[in-house]
């Protein structure tokens, strides 16, 4: 079996293990909770803006092998799911020290998931990056609690940024 | 690195799967990648934080 040892330190929350292939590009873990089993997948995607990729979350459909984000699992998980997925970004961002990860939801609700991802875990992603939020009316500005945006960046704190 | 180090370890360990490798072929979110392009496109990323 081929492992990746990543030299971060650990996600102090309670999260799901998670697997991934050579490149760390793809990763896939399970959410078990009081409506069954699901496969999650965590993708990031390079996208036009050099060094900056995606980053694509939600349920596995089996049948068209695509990422669904649009799927409200209501598993009961969700703080553990946010973890996980946070964790991932730690690894993928050591493969990837240079790199910058977007995000943005494909509804509102879902980029309100990924506004309370970063908030409860704010603390901890701090210690190693800098969050930006961009602002309804299309400002990027360093990512505050409680504000509504509508995409997020996350770089390296060495790749502490000025907006 | 034995197993038994691996298993006591407090850092994440993250198997590969050839499934994952076999689906890292194509996008898996391509409505996903279309919408942050969008995003990019209209809003941009500020130029002090592109990669030099």
């Amino acid at each position: 079996m081929s492992i990746f040892v990543a030299k971060i330190k650990r996600v102090r929350k309670p999260k799901y293990h998670y697997k991934s292939e050579p490149n760390l590009n793809i990763y896939e873990f399970i959410s078990e909770g009081r409506n069954g089993v699901i496969r999650k997948m965590v993708e990031f995607q390079k996208t036009e803006a050099e060094g900056v990729f995606n980053l694509a979350f939600g349920d596995f459909d089996e049948n068209t092998k695509t990422i669904n984000d649009l799927i409200i699992s209501n598993n009961g998980d969700s703080q553990k799911v946010l973890a996980t997925v946070a964790s991932i970004v730690f690894v993928f961002m050591e493969k990837h020290p240079n790199a910058m990860i977007y995000a943005t939801g494909s509804t509102e609700s879902r980029t309100r998931l990924y506004r309370m991802g970063i908030s409860t875990n704010i603390e901890e992603i701090n210690e190693d990056f800098n969050v930006y939020g961009l602002r309804t009316e299309g400002i990027w500005e360093e990512f505050l609690i409680g504000e509504d945006y509508e995409a997020f960046l996350i770089s390296k704190n060495e790749n502490k940024l000025s907006v | 690195m034995t197993l038994n180090e691996l298993n006591k370890s407090r850092i994440p360990i993250i198997p590969f799967d050839k499934k994952l490798e076999e689906l890292s072929k194509k996008v898996l979110a391509p409505k996903k990648l279309e919408l942050a392009n969008n995003l990019i496109r209209k809003f941009g990323i500020p130029k002090s934080i592109q990669p030099k």
